[in-house]
Parts: C-alpha cells; structure tokens; sequence
C-alpha cells in the first residue's frame, strides 16, 4: 500500500513536469495550429537558465529565482516567434513545422556548444526533508521538494486556467483559437496575442524545466525525450485543449511509472507510444479534444 | 498542401519537341561510370583525383536520394506528413543485416563477386519485403487519420520500432549489431538508386499512381470519383516503405555496424530537411536537396577544419541556420515541385 501511494507521488511529480511542458505545445496549436517542434528545446533551455541562475546567484532565494528564469525563457520564446515564425504564419504550415525542427536543433547545438554535453543537475534549493505528515498518516516516503514541486506546478495551472478563462487577453485567446481570421477585424492584436501565447507557453515549460532539474537532471539534449512525451501527453488529452494537456500528462506519467516500477524501464518509451496510438484509434481527437469537421 | 498549381508533366512545353537528355540516357550514363570509378578506387588508381572519400560521399549520397525519394512519395505526393521514415530504415537495416550474416555466410564459399550479388540480392529483397509489411500494417493503422494526427501517430511507430530492436537481445540490443559484411560499394548503390527513382517516376505518371496527387489535392472529390482513399495510402506506405528499407539494408551493409538509437528521429528529420530542402512533389528536388545537402555539409566541415578548427564544432549550429533561412525565405524548396527535363516522362507516352 505505502509503495503504491509513492508510486503515485512519483507520478504526480513527472505528471506534473509534462503537463508544464504540454500546455505550452497545446496552447500554441490551439491558437495558430502549429506543432512547435523546438518547445522541448525551451522547457530545457529554462532549465539551463535555471542552473546558471542558481550557480552565478547563489543568494537568490527559489521563490524569485524561478519566476526569474520563467521571464528570460518566455523573452527567447517570443524572439523565436518574432523571428522565425511570424513571416511563415500564411505559409504553407509544413513550412513552419519544418523551421521549429530547426529552431529546436539550433538550441540544442547551442546549449552543447556553450555549456557542455554533459548531464547536470541543478544545485538543490528546496528542502529535502521528508513530509512528517505523509509517513505518520500514510506511511509514504515523500520529501518536500517533490511535494513543492507537485503543489508550485499545480498552482501555475490554477493561474493559467485563470488567465485565459478570466482575462481580457485570455478571452482574446480564446476567440483567436475560435477563428484566427474574424478576430484581428475586431481589432484585437493578433501580433501581441500570439507573443503573449509563446510567452506563457515558454515561461510554464522554463518552470518544468528548472523543476526537472531539481528532481532529477539536464543536459542539451533532455528537450528531444521529454518534448516527444508531453507532446503525446497533449495529444492523448486532446491537442488544443488545457484540461486536456493537464489530464494527458498525469495519464501518460502514471503509465510510465507502473512501466518502470512492475515491467521494466526498457519498456518505457515503447509502452507510451503503444498507449498514444491505441488511444487515438479509440478517440481520434484525444480525449478532451473537439472533432474538426469535414466541410465540402 | 496545394498552394501552387500543380504543372501538368504529359503535355510538354510548345516550343520543345522531345527532350534532347532522356532518362535512360542518364541512367546509362551513371552505370557506365560506376564501374570504372568503383575499380579503379578499389585498385588505388590516380590516387590524388579518385580519392575514396569522395567515393564514400557519393554513396552516402546515392542512399539519401533513395531514403528521400521514397519519403517524397508520401509527403510530397499523397501530401501527408509523415515522420517515421528512419523506422522503415531500421526494419530494413536490421533485415538485411541478420540475413546477411546469420542466414547466407555460406554464400561466402561461392566466387567472390557472385557470392556478393548474391547476398546483396537476396538481403536487399528481405529487407524490401520485411518493410514493406510493417509499412502496410502501419498504412493500415493510419488510414482513419490525417494532418498532424498522421504525423504524430507515424512518430510513434519510428518510437516503437526503435524501442522494439533495443529490446531484442538476439540482434544486440542497445548495444547495436556489429560484424555486419561489408557487401554494399558505390556500384550496389547507384543500381539501387537509379531503380527507385524509375519506379517512383513511372508510378507517379501512372494512373494507378494519380490517385495520390488527386487525394492531395482533394480528397473528398477523388473520394467522389470513385478512387478508394485508404487503399491508395496503404500503397503509397507499403512501396514507400519498402525504398527506405532497401536504403537501410545497404546502409547497414555499408556502415557494417547499426544500433538502434541511429534510426531515431533525429534520422527522421535529416531526411525530412533534405526533402525540403530540395522540394516536395518533385524527383529532381529530392536529388537536387541531397546532393546539396551533403556537399554542404561536408564543404562546411572542411572550410572550418581547415582554417578555423577550434570553431569546427560550430558547424552544428550553421545547418539548422541554414535550414531556418531557407524556410524563410524560399519555403518551396530549391526546385519548387518542378522537374528535370529528362526526368518528365516522354511526351505522349
């Protein structure tokens, strides 16, 4: 019993991970129908951001280190928009998918070239301590930080949920999803909605990053596993759509988890993209996503 | 996919009668220089102009143009995006590789250059054949499906097959399969290449294979006319997919070591920018996008070795570059879908 609830907080902690990298994804196909390729590249880039933050500034404490790197990382993200993506955005859509392939390689190189290859971690700024309550009551094993982390990114989601259900510029997202085109004849922005997309998308992933940092490690290259696997979390949930991201993620991590802990960690990767497309045979729009209809 | 007109190839421009270069012209032409140019390297012959590097580049080339013009079928022509080509690759590779060494060694025994063609003969069809059926089962697994749900769905198959291998312990696991016979030279591979690209031409212009571009351009009145939609994307996957498997039993014959993990997506996405690059829905741009793209590559390490070799790494970051700028600011492709004269078929054929 005691290891079944761990299992579930170990779980929550890598569900909790993927859901901030997957809402990015699902955010930004929602709004512009773009699969961004290279936001792995940025949930580990925020991550790398974090690890210099927390090695050149060791006096900062977490709390405003960690909406620090979320600033830096949502300024790279919308540059790339600005740059890249914004003159393909009437382009064929292959296009663009193709230029955050690129996008996403040139981070990668760039983060290699500059920091190293290596794997790192980033030095521990939440308390390690075990949750005395949890083990009284539970008899769990679970430390503070991964509880912080489960608890810090849950609240993140509360106040995404809360921007773009109860904000002007959420419901501006919100009709830019609904039809890109009638929008910008309201005179809403769609330049700044957009940039504020890619903002929100890459400051949440530079959040998941600096977490996956904390609990486990980085290194250039994290962005190709871990993008693949909340993008299929996304998916799973229904592209497009929050509750969708949030629910896929905890899905897909729960399934992992169960892998690694009674079959066998080689089985992970195969066992999650088993699960994605036997779930789009089942639901081929994901579970919360909208069918698009066929127009003759 | 179908913002610009698709040129219509039967009908030939007034003003040209037969175009003067003919397919089977060029095909003869690379044949008869493949040989000579194979022997002589092998014989160390003007080994200043006839290096075997540059014999090496040329057969990396002639396996990419197979990987990318099979992989244009499906993007190019049915016009669907598909991202698991080096999956194919790898069920190939690994055919060949395990028929090559666990089933003919004994082909050893016959005269050597017969004994070769042998092998490569048999391994390259087991692999055509062995990748043709995971291509068909996952055509037949996808056809409900399109757009980004194809893309991410034929992913995940690259993901499974890759994951598969690194569990099957027989074939080395992770650790890769080595001591592969080094059965593939420049010749094996012109043959090869000069193969895929008569069939993929031939079928294109067939009207067994209009039906692709007619579900590019419209779906739902193909659909109307008549033409079976899933039927016609099983095709395209099992014949795509039995090229990518023949590039991967002469890769790994090649190489003569394969692991799993070089058949991952990053393999993907290096054929996807040679695709690209080149052009989609068009032969000449798929050779044109890999000889472009290799040599590029290579001139780009050479330069930087040559006179700035603390900075060779860098040479990393100048592809993507390089592949963001032309995506800005020539998204068609360096041929756009137009083709070579001598790649059109003959006029009223």
């Amino acid at each position: 019993m005691d290891t079944i609830i761990q299992q579930l907080f170990n779980a929550a902690q890598l569900g909790a991970v993927y859901a901030l990298i997957a809402l990015g994804y699902s955010m930004v196909y929602g709004i512009i129908r773009l699969i961004n390729f290279a936001h792995g590249d940025i949930f580990m880039l925020g991550g790398f951001i974090g690890l210099l933050l927390t090695t050149r500034f060791g006096w900062m404490p977490f709390f405003l280190l960690l909406p620090l790197a979320m600033l830096l990382t949502a300024l790279v993200g919308v540059t790339i928009e600005r740059v890249a993506y914004r003159r393909l955005r009437n382009a064929q859509r292959m296009s663009v998918v193709i230029t955050t392939l690129g996008v996403g390689i040139f981070l990668e190189n760039f983060v290699r070239l500059t920091v190293g290859p290596e794997t790192r971690q980033i030095p521990a700024r939440l308390p390690s301590a075990k949750v005395v309550w949890l083990q009284q009551h539970l008899g769990a094993f679970v430390t503070w930080d991964k509880l912080l982390i489960i608890l810090i990114s849950l609240a993140l989601m509360a106040i995404l949920w809360l921007v773009v259900n109860r904000t002007l510029i959420g419901t501006a997202m919100r009709a830019v999803a609904d039809n890109k085109d009638a929008v910008p004849l309201m005179g809403v922005n769609l330049n700044l909605v957009i940039a504020v997309t890619f903002a929100i998308g890459s400051a949440l992933a530079a959040a998941g990053g600096i977490f996956y940092g904390q609990a486990y490690s980085i290194d250039p290259y994290m962005g190709i596993d871990l993008g693949w696997k909340a993008f299929i979390a996304a998916v799973i949930g229904g592209i497009g759509s929050i509750e969708g991201a949030v629910l896929g993620s905890f899905l897909l991590a729960g399934v992992e988890v169960i892998t690694v802990a009674y079959l066998s960690s080689n089985l992970k990767n195969g066992i999650a993209f088993g699960l994605l497309i036997l779930l789009l045979l089942v639901w081929p729009w994901g579970i919360m996503g909208k069918p698009t209809l066929k127009k003759v | 996919m179908s913002t610009q007109p698709q040129p219509e190839p039967t009908t030939p421009p007034p003003e040209s009668g037969l175009p003067k270069v003919r397919f089977w012209m060029v095909c003869a032409l690379i044949l008869a220089l493949a040989l000579p140019l194979q022997l002589s390297v092998d014989a160390g012959l003007f080994p200043d102009v006839l290096n075997p590097y540059y014999l090496h580049l040329l057969t990396i080339i002639g396996m990419n143009i197979i990987l990318v013009a099979s992989l244009n079928l499906l993007n190019g022509y049915l016009g669907e995006f598909a991202l698991g080509h080096a999956g194919f690759m790898a069920v190939g590779a690994y055919t060949a590789a395990l028929l090559a060494t666990k089933v003919l060694p004994g082909a050893a025994a016959l005269p050597p250059v017969i004994g070769t063609i042998g092998i490569l003969v048999v391994s390259l069809g087991g692999a055509m054949l062995a990748s043709a059926g995971v291509g068909y089962l996952i055509g037949l697994v996808t056809f409900k499906t399109v757009g980004d749900y194809l893309a991410i769905i034929t992913l995940g198959f690259n993901m499974i097959i890759v994951n598969a291998i690194q569990n099957i312990e027989f074939v080395g696991g992770p650790r890769g399969f080595t001591g592969i016979p080094k059965n593939t030279n420049f010749v094996a591979v012109a043959v090869c290449a000069l193969l895929t690209i008569a069939v993929l031409r031939n079928l294109i212009q067939s009207s067994f294979g209009r039906v692709w571009v007619s579900i590019r351009e419209n779906a739902i009145a193909a659909e109307l006319m008549g033409v079976s939609i899933a039927r016609a994307k099983n095709w395209a996957f099992t014949i795509a997919a039995a090229f990518a498997g023949l590039a991967g039993g002469l890769w790994a014959q090649n190489q003569q070591f394969i692991t799993p993990r070089s058949f991952d997506y990053i393999k993907t996405t290096e054929i996807l920018v040679m695709l690209y690059l080149g052009g989609m829905a068009s032969l000449s741009g798929s050779i044109l996008g890999v000889v472009a793209y290799t040599l590029l590559m290579e001139l780009l390490r050479n330069l930087l070795s040559a006179f700035a070799p603390q900075l060779a790494e860098w040479r990393m970051l100048i592809s993507p570059l390089i592949l963001i700028i032309i995506m800005l600011t020539r998204q068609t492709g360096l041929l756009g879908n137009r083709e070579w004269r001598w790649l059109r078929p003959r006029p009223g054929a």
